[in-house]
């Protein structure tokens, strides 16, 4: 019984990191349109960033967030002008094509720079644990969580309280009627765009503590984020969580009750399941685009 | 994207051309080679690389060239073949080369299954869908240790042969392979299949409401793209002598089919096999120079967005577009008539025994009860009831946001209603798909104009289907019945000097009318038409209106929505008009103009004023 709850509440928490590593994927989706296949790229790039900072300078990866974030942000909002801009106007399928070259020439520029070589960032507390009576909680783990939290509360204000936020849920729903009534589409895209790299800034920060980083860990994490955004209904942000959290305890059972092995097995089992039956996924409303009778 | 003409409209090309000299030496040259230097076993090796990512690239070009569906776990269909192969090799002991055709069947069904996960999703789903099937299917050969070897792999026979023989077997399996392959793609194209699927590519809503049935095509389209390439997984798999999960179903061997089939030129017929002989070199070089594994990976990273940014359309169409250019060989069509002829009007004859125009009052042909849509908190139809009868010209009227064009959707099948039903000719078909409404005699026009931009105004007008049959999809795409009879209608609508045209280049209301001429090849019994007269000049919406009385003459139903007051009022015989997503009055064009509760909801504030503009849209 102590190993079910424990589980399931293990699970919680690493859904609450996954729930971090997959808004910036469901945001630019909900915005653009866009399957942005780098996304994961980015966060492991935002992770061996994190660790060449902390092993140079010993800073806290925690508080290194407030270096990577803003870089992020930079390269997001680069990466948008420099190159999706550009090919946003042909099919939708050729932005896909080209994330995913980038994604590519973003794994063997890492492999370049920090070699294949599985990167942690320890700090001391990264196999320290909370003990709440027979339960065990990671600090790690639970540091992780509430910055995701934290990161996702901001995300929600942003969304829902500021102007900028107004013009990017109205620039999702309606690009032209958005423009019709003054928004500069291309600002807001920017934006956006950088904002879910933004996200990867900190998510990378948390995943250098919790999991082992090397350039080819992006599949997994494309596997991941992906399964977690379908699920959740593709560009809801609030499906992006539930989906995160259902997926989270999903991986830990299957982990604990099965093996690890066919733990990254549940995503892609998802994944096909979702789009088979459910196409919207949880959250997400059918939009009228997307509608085949 | 660029679609190759379809070879049925193009003029006959004579045989003996520059062209085929090139292939034909080409062709020789690969034949010949392994036997000429049966020694050199690094460029054999090469070569039958080549082979394996040109039968990958060329079936690619089928699912995302021609049917716009972007697949990044292509290489997951040459770990099905080896795989396949692998395991059999070692319980039927026969030679590889028979049993690489299973492999291809195991591609093929498993398809079925990608297939099947998009016939209700669009392009980003397929992404996805494609990225987990691959990783799946290297888990379960990485996981199911029992069965499939685990990530030690599996070992196959050495070939009987001796050395002497070398690789030539493989060789000429997989060049005939490729060959096979581009045959299959170059067979597509000119097939109704092929037409389907550069249809979906260009719109998929409109391919589905003039007939085509995109699940199919859909599923039909990932087969295709699969089942050549698990034929070659077989054969690869020989090759090697050794497989394992993560060699066979490899994301990288996806980038290089992707890069492969876009650097040739996406849609075109050779373009992914010239892809295929560039891109392995280039792997070999930078294979070769690259101490470090990802110099490889950010080369091959780099020259996918580098084509996506500046060679978008790929080599092949680029060249031609060059070559073309400096021909002038295009005509320029703007020196044409480019305002339709005025001529008299006889409608060419529509479905074979259908009643010359009944006129209102006949027995209705399409009943809507209690349609009601909803989209969040928002109801755009709620509660909507009316009939429409057999013959009639029926307007359908109402302030913008009244629900109109949701009807259209609701009653043409591109959006399911909450609740209600729709009835054609007594029939329910509220639950039908598109295309099926579309065999049933209903076709529609859309707001803004749909044709296939990239497609000819002939190819446009022969594309919709009156019916599915499988014996149709291998048939010609546009066969001489089908022209003849697509010549006339566009003749009818004043347009046949266009039909070679790309249908882009036609102005708004050239395209309404071509829309229009699409329509009538399905033979309707109802036509939906959505603003006919809507953003097109003064002077062809006399000519749009002397269209549909002629059609309707022959005893075709329409109904209109139309925004142009004067000209709906005039040509209807029945109106419709809508407020807040129901019809709140009906009647006689006469009896609306003087209905109370239709001057309160909508002629009050806008008949006046329009009256006194004389015609201008509101």
């Amino acid at each position: 019984m102590t190993l079910l709850v424990q589980t399931i509440l293990l699970g919680l928490l690493i859904g609450g990191v996954y729930a971090l590593f997959a808004s910036g994927l469901t945001l630019v989706f909900g915005v653009m349109g866009i399957v942005n296949v780098a996304h994961p790229a980015f966060l492991v790039l935002a992770g061996l960033f994190t660790y060449e900072l902390w092993s140079r300078l010993g800073i806290d990866p925690l508080l290194l967030t407030l270096v990577t974030t803003p870089v992020m942000f930079a390269v997001g909002w680069l990466v948008y002008k420099g190159l999706v801009a550009r090919v946003r106007s042909s099919a939708t399928s050729m932005s896909v094509v080209l994330t995913f070259g980038l994604a590519i020439a973003l794994e063997g520029a890492m492999g370049m720079t920090w070699k294949n070589v599985f990167r942690s960032v320890t700090p001391v507390y990264f196999n320290q644990s909370f003990h709440v009576g027979a339960l065990v909680l990671p600090k790690a783990q639970v540091f992780g969580c509430a910055a995701s939290a934290v990161v996702l509360f901001l995300l929600y204000l942003l969304l829902t309280r500021t102007w900028m936020g107004r013009a990017i849920r109205s620039a999702s729903e309606n690009p032209e009627g958005a423009h019709l009534v003054g928004i500069d589409i291309g600002t807001v895209s920017a934006f956006t765009f950088a904002i879910g790299i933004a996200t990867a800034g900190v998510g990378g920060s948390v995943m250098s503590i919790l999991y082992p980083i090397f350039p080819a860990s992006q599949y997994v994490w494309i596997s991941r984020t992906l399964g977690i955004i379908v699920l959740g209904g593709m560009g809801s942000l609030p499906g992006a969580v539930l989906g995160a959290l259902v997926l989270g305890v999903a991986e830990t059972l299957t982990a604990t009750y099965v093996s690890t092995q066919w733990s990254v097995v549940v995503f892609y089992v998802v994944i096909l399941v979702v789009l088979l039956v459910k196409p919207e996924g949880l959250m997400g409303a059918r939009m009228r685009k997307d509608v085949v009778a | 994207m660029t679609a190759e003409p379809a070879p049925a409209v193009a003029a006959r090309r004579p045989l003996l051309t520059w062209r085929n000299a090139l292939f034909a030496l080409a062709g020789a040259a690969l034949i010949a080679f392994p036997l000429l230097r049966p020694g050199d076993q690094y460029h054999q090796t090469v070569l039958i690389l080549i082979f394996v990512l040109g039968v990958m690239a060329t079936g690619w070009n089928v699912i995302a060239g021609f049917t716009g569906y972007v697949s990044l776990g292509q290489s997951a269909f040459l770990g099905l073949g080896a795989y396949t192969v692998g395991l059999l090799v070692h319980k039927v002991h026969v030679s590889p080369f028979l049993l690489a055709p299973l492999g291809g069947v195991v591609a093929a069904v498993m398809a079925v299954l990608l297939g099947s996960t998009i016939m209700r999703n669009r392009g980003h789903a397929y992404v996805i869908i494609t990225i987990a099937f691959l990783f799946l299917m290297q888990a379960i050969g990485l996981n199911a240790s029992g069965f499939t070897g685990g990530s030690d792999g599996i070992t196959l026979p050495l070939p009987p042969w001796g050395l002497g023989v070398g690789n030539a077997p493989f060789y000429y399996a997989l060049l005939a392979l490729m060959l096979l392959s581009t045959l299959m793609t170059w067979w597509i194209r000119r097939t109704k299949f092929g037409m389907g699927l550069v249809a979906i590519r260009e719109d998929e809503d409109k391919a589905a409401a003039i007939g085509v049935r995109t699940s199919v095509y859909k599923v039909l389209a990932t087969v295709a793209s699969g089942v050549l390439i698990g034929v070659a997984g077989g054969i690869y798999a020989y090759f090697l002598s050794f497989i394992d999960p993560r060699g066979m179903f490899d994301i990288l061997v996806s980038v290089q089919i992707v890069l492969a089939a876009l650097l040739g030129g996406l849609g075109t017929i050779w373009g992914p096999v010239l892809g295929a002989f560039l891109v392995v070199p280039m792997n070999e070089v930078t294979n070769g120079v690259a101490a470090a594994q990802g110099v490889h990976l950010f080369v091959f990273g780099l020259v996918l967005v580098a084509v996506v940014m500046f060679l978008p359309r790929g080599l092949i169409p680029t060249v031609r577009g060059w070559v073309e250019a400096r021909r002038k060989s295009t005509v320029a069509f703007e020196r044409r008539q480019s305002v339709p002829r005025v001529v008299e009007l006889s409608a060419p004859r529509m479905r074979a025994g259908a009643d010359p125009a009944p006129g209102p009052g006949g027995r209705p042909l399409l009943e809507v009860d209690g349609l009601v849509k909803r989209f969040g908190g928002l109801t755009a139809v709620d509660g909507c009831s009316f009939s429409v009868a057999e013959g009639s010209l029926t307007g359908l009227i109402g302030p913008n946001g009244s629900g109109k064009t949701t009807v259209f959707n609701l009653v043409s099948g591109m959006m399911r209603p909450n609740q209600g039903s729709v009835r054609l000719g007594g029939e329910a078909i509220e639950k039908l798909q598109p295309w099926d409404r579309a065999y049933r005699g209903l076709g529609r026009t859309f707001q803004s104009t749909r044709l296939f931009p990239k497609l000819t105004v002939m190819e446009n007008v022969v594309a919709p289907l009156k019916r599915f049959e499988w014996a149709l999809l291998p048939a010609d795409a546009v066969s001489g019945r089908e022209a003849r009879r697509a010549m006339e209608l566009l003749d009818f609508v004043g347009l046949a000097d266009f039909g070679p045209q790309p249908a882009w280049q036609l102005s708004f209301g050239q395209k309404k009318l071509v829309e229009l001429a699409q329509l009538l090849m399905l033979e309707p019994r109802l036509i939906l038409l959505d603003e006919p007269a809507g953003g097109i000049n003064p002077g062809l919406i006399e000519r749009i209106s002397d269209t549909i009385r002629a059609l309707n003459k022959q005893g075709l139903t329409f109904v209109i929505v139309e925004h142009n007051m004067p000209m709906v009022l005039e040509l209807c015989d029945a109106m419709l008009v809508m407020a807040n997503g129901r019809v709140i009055a009906e009647g006689s064009p006469d009896a609306i103009q003087s209905d109370r509760k239709v001057l309160d909801a909508y002629l009050g504030e806008d008949w006046n004023a329009e009256a006194a503009a004389e015609g201008a849209r509101p």
